[in-house]
């Protein structure tokens, strides 16, 4: 298709910032010569233009660096070990280097191979000794707590995790760019504040992958989980089978079956219901209720249904979609129900606002 | 001091802010926080309290997070993603406040005489900030990133997660959506255009 044979309304932004290449600027003001709509439309975002340009940039008061400086006086971050060479003289100030950098090179090693640990409740073990107050778990060393005991985990520099009752769990990597543990069973709270995929938590039943955020990560004695995202999105993952969760939302696991289908905690009931019997029972029967009972809201769970139904079915899903949501301009009903990557990730983009 | 660029916060920063120096936490915070402010404030409709706590968490994440940049996108990027992402996790916490373009108060002000230019500046300004803050979150979010900051649209691209076509959409769309509410204002702009 030539560009802009169409109207130009998507484009016009682009036009009058300048961001379209020199050929697609230079077709668009020949379309503009012979169509008053687009001409009218331009005006239109001009005047927008203008009228956005009246916004005040308004000062960030001080009580926000207040608050800040608060939450960083009781974090306060580590720094390189200070080195005074000046109050030295000759091979004084070679040994204190030595020494110094010696100090350094073990303190920054132990940084990348244990996480501090403090016990929040009762006496949670560390390689099956009891810690009191504070301690440190190193890569390999498995954390258990009993039913009255609670820790929290250092995550490096990058967050904290919270180890709830009779929980075991492993630290697997320890290094700047992976941080990495294994859940066997039990619950943690997971704070992260951190660029996405740094921290990684493996179950039976999948790997939740951090994209900056906050969960809550189940796991019974049998491997079954529950992931529960309060701030942010959470990946699970297993075998090249993903779920995307965003906050305000959940999804369970299962071992060789990997994560089920996200949904929202508001969902209906019978929505959750038949959405458990789909995922991991005999679901031919199921969709029809999920179908039946979804909202605008839990275009999440059908989006997730488009890639784990047959293609005999998957326009029936398609069609409650679009009854919620018209797809964006470049997503065909075609090219959905072939599954095509790139259009199914346009479209979630869009209906993430909505999420 | 370390003379900081409008766009780009410096790598010596970001390099003192990765060993823990406070200055030049301080020195990166003075850099972004009122763009960051007001890109809150404006998304959560003039919510004076939810655009401080934004404010607070987005350069929390940002100091926590910092010892792991790799530079391998813009730092812009990503400060603007977690401003993104912070603003639409607390709108799914905070109830969204109704907010109505009263046009009769606009065409009052655009009636009005010279001695009343300051009061109509005041109220302009105010229906403008009312009008930003009724866009639908994907609109709005565009154009705020857009103006306060004049991210290129490859850059709106990466942090909004979406492709460049789908900025200029959204750009374009939100501009007339916004002309549309404030119709009055039109002859009254361009007689007094700054």
């Amino acid at each position: 298709m030539k560009m802009f044979d169409r109207h130009l309304s998507r484009h016009l932004a682009a036009y009058v910032d300048g961001e379209l290449p020199p050929d697609r600027a230079r077709k668009a003001e020949g379309h503009l010569s012979q169509c008053a709509r687009c001409r009218a439309e331009l005006e239109q975002v001009r005047l927008g233009m203008t009228i956005v340009e009246r916004l005040p940039l308004t000062e960030a008061p001080e009580s926000v660096w207040n608050s800040i400086q608060g939450t960083l006086s009781t974090h306060e971050p580590r720094r390189p070990f200070p080195i005074h060479i000046w109050r030295f003289a000759g091979g004084a100030a070679v040994a204190l280097i030595l020494v110094a950098a010696g100090l350094y090179w073990y303190s920054a090693r132990q940084a990348e191979t244990r996480w501090e640990v403090v016990s929040l409740n009762g006496s949670p073990k560390v390689a099956s000794r009891p810690i009191h107050g504070v301690g440190h778990i190193a890569v390999g060393e498995w954390i258990e707590t009993s039913g009255s005991s609670r820790a929290r985990i250092k995550v490096g520099e990058i967050g904290s995790v919270d180890v709830e009752p009779n929980t075991r769990l492993r630290l697997v990597t320890a290094r700047p760019g992976e941080h990495r543990l294994a859940l066997r069973s039990g619950e943690i709270t997971a704070s992260i504040a951190a660029p996405p995929r740094l921290f990684f938590v493996e179950t039976p039943a999948g790997t939740a992958v951090d994209l900056g955020c906050q969960y809550k990560l189940h796991c019974d004695a049998t491997g079954h989980g529950l992931l529960r995202v309060t701030a942010g999105w959470v990946s699970i993952e297993w075998s090249g089978r993903e779920a995307l969760v965003p906050a305000g939302a959940s999804c369970r696991t299962r071992p060789r079956i990997g994560p089920g289908t996200p949904y929202f905690d508001d969902a209906p009931a019978r929505l959750v219901g038949a959405l458990e019997t789909f995922d991991f029972a005999d679901g031919s029967s199921a969709l029809g209720i999920i179908l039946a009972a979804s909202r605008a809201r839990d275009t999440l769970t059908l989006w997730h249904l488009l890639s784990r139904v047959g293609a005999a079915e998957r326009p029936r899903v398609y069609d409650r979609m679009v009854e919620f949501s018209a797809p964006p301009s470049g997503v065909s009903r075609d090219q959905v129900l072939r599954l095509d990557a790139q259009t199914l990730g346009r479209w979630r983009e869009e209906l993430a606002w909505t999420w | 001091m370390v003379s900081l660029s409008d766009r780009e916060i410096s790598a010596e920063i970001i390099d003192s802010c990765r060993q823990g120096d406070r200055d030049a936490f301080r020195a990166l915070y003075d850099a972004y926080k009122d763009k960051v402010y007001s890109i809150s404030l404006y998304f959560f409709h003039g919510d004076a309290m939810a655009a401080g706590d934004a404010t607070q968490q987005v350069f929390l994440k940002l100091i926590t997070g910092i010892r792991q940049f790799r530079g391998d996108a813009g730092f812009s990027t990503w400060l603007y993603r977690l401003v993104v992402n912070t603003c639409l996790d607390g709108a799914r916490q905070y109830k969204s406040h109704a907010v109505i373009v009263d046009r009769s108060v606009l065409e009052a002000v655009v009636r009005g005489g010279s001695q009343e230019e300051e009061l109509a500046r005041m109220q302009i300004a105010s229906s403008v900030q009312s009008a930003v803050s009724s866009l639908p979150p994907k609109f709005r979010l565009a154009i705020l990133l857009r103006y306060f900051e004049d991210l290129s649209y490859e850059e709106m691209a990466k942090i909004l997660n979406c492709s460049m076509g789908t900025v200029a959409s959204r750009l374009s769309r939100g501009h007339r959506i916004l002309a549309e509410k404030l119709a009055p204002l039109k002859g009254w702009l361009s007689t007094r255009h700054e």
